[in-house]
């Protein structure tokens, strides 16, 4: 069989099962402890106070529940997707590893190859995450709160700086672009900041990423058929 | 039963230990499916291998970033809720405000007042409900995105390519502007985080040296972030 028909025919149907078998399981497995609570403390919430929360966070951030995948499908592909949403920690973790696994592979983002390859770098993210979670809990409170606090205060310099590294690895080859890219962002950043989309509820939430991702989109394909 | 022993109870471990299992086994079934994968599609041994090292080599700055996070939590809704929640969906700063928002509407500040078992039941059942939404529209909707992205390419992998790599810098210029626009030290690192990467790639391209440019991301970020403490 060749490369061609193995992802589309093969790979892919297979991911697809299994993406969201694993997914709607994630969801009903996420009540596990709850339910625990309920059956052996008789632990219930009341339904007009859990109603209550579930309004506020809803207003609060259910507007990501959309945009979110949404705007990093173009990043993170099908596979990634599914992987992404259930492990969380996307734009701090999960999109890095993918984009540097994809370097390192020295695959194409958006190809063939390139999915798989951003589908290992993202499972591989995965497990050491959890890893370095589960020696830190059975470590415990006690052993982390013994760190002196200038370094849980460096410790928050560290995404920026990978964010400002990352830009640059991948901007290098498309630097027009990616310069211009950046002053747009640090616009959207500042309006946002200064209150311009006040009027738009949760807009800060979401608002800087999904137009920045889209606007990117669309020059990059403006150009591209430019040249063709 | 206080609260915190319930909190911190074996059994309690186990019933988040299920999910946090059911995570790490998507993760470890994706990889081994994308590794024959991989193969089938004529990617190298190497080109594999050196995909999974630069991924896990990545994943360790931020992963302790996640984890001094999950101090917070830990000590407010004990460890296996810490450890639950930060190892699926969300990310940390969604699960503090999720928690706080439960346990609020039953009158307790999450943080300063002492827990109650009915805030803490609050306090988990806002992060579950508010977090779903995430997974179930993504879950169902990555295939059918799928389609829409093929239709509007028409298959044609070199404008595939094209999306994909706008949609990354795009990404990552709004998450640098984030940190630029605070006119703070994050900015501070931020910038030095860009300054000192196109160093180590201008040094690793004239050296040709494989080994730099793996651990290229790994020396900026805490070279960045140390020289920002430092200031």
């Amino acid at each position: 069989m060749d490369n061609d028909k193995y992802f589309s025919q093969v790979y892919m149907p297979k991911m697809n099962r299994l993406g969201k078998i694993t997914g709607y399981l994630g969801v009903l497995f996420s009540f596990i402890p709850v339910s625990y609570l309920a059956w052996q403390y008789g632990l219930v919430p009341q339904g007009s106070a859990l109603f209550a929360s579930f309004i506020t966070a809803a207003a609060s951030f259910g507007v990501l529940w959309v945009v979110e995948p949404i705007s990093y499908f173009p990043v993170l592909g099908p596979i990634g997707t599914y992987m992404a949403f259930l492990s969380g920690n996307i734009s701090n973790m999960r999109v890095p590893c993918a984009s540097i696994a994809q370097k390192a592979a020295k695959v194409e983002p958006g190809t063939e190859q390139g999915s798989v390859v951003s589908a290992i770098g993202m499972a591989v993210s995965v497990i050491i995450n959890i890893a370095v979670l589960t020696v830190g809990v059975v470590l415990g409170a006690s052993v982390l709160e013994k760190l002196p606090p200038n370094v849980t205060q460096a410790l928050n310099f560290l995404l920026p700086a990978l964010f400002g590294a990352l830009l640059v690895q991948f901007g290098l080859k498309f630097r027009k672009h990616a310069c211009f890219m950046l002053v747009f962002a640090i616009a959207i950043a500042y309006a946002v900041r200064i209150g311009l989309f006040n009027w738009l509820p949760g807009a800060a939430n979401y608002l800087p990423m999904l137009s920045t991702v889209f606007i990117s989109i669309i020059i990059a394909l403006m150009v591209h058929k430019k040249k063709a | 039963m206080e609260v915190m022993q319930i909190a911190n109870s074996f059994p309690m471990w186990i019933a988040c230990g299920v999910p946090v299992l059911l995570v790490v086994v998507q993760a470890a079934l994706f990889a081994r499916d994308s590794f024959t994968a991989g193969k089938a599609m004529g990617l190298t041994d190497i080109q594999l291998k050196s995909a999974a090292r630069s991924s896990a080599i990545t994943s360790i700055g931020p992963s302790i970033v996640i984890l001094s996070g999950m101090l917070s939590l830990l000590v407010m809704l004990g460890g296996p809720v810490a450890w639950m929640r930060l190892s699926m969906i969300g990310s940390v700063m969604f699960e503090s405000l999720a928690a706080g928002i439960g346990t609020q509407t039953v009158g307790v500040t999450l943080g300063s007042d002492p827990l109650t078992p009915l805030a803490f039941t609050m306090a988990l059942w806002t992060m579950v409900l508010g977090s779903i939404g995430w997974v179930i529209f993504a879950t169902f909707s990555a295939d059918r995105m799928s389609v829409i992205e093929q239709k509007v390419s028409k298959g044609n992998t070199v404008i595939m390519t094209t999306i994909a790599s706008a949609a990354i810098i795009g990404v990552f210029s709004a998450q640098s502007a984030a940190s630029l626009v605070r006119l703070n030290k994050n900015a501070v690192a931020c910038i030095l985080g860009g300054l000192i990467m196109a160093v180590i790639t201008f040094i690793a391209e004239k050296k040709d040296s494989h080994h730099l440019r793996e651990w290229s991301l790994t020396i900026t970020i805490l070279l960045a972030m140390l020289i920002t403490a430092l200031l």
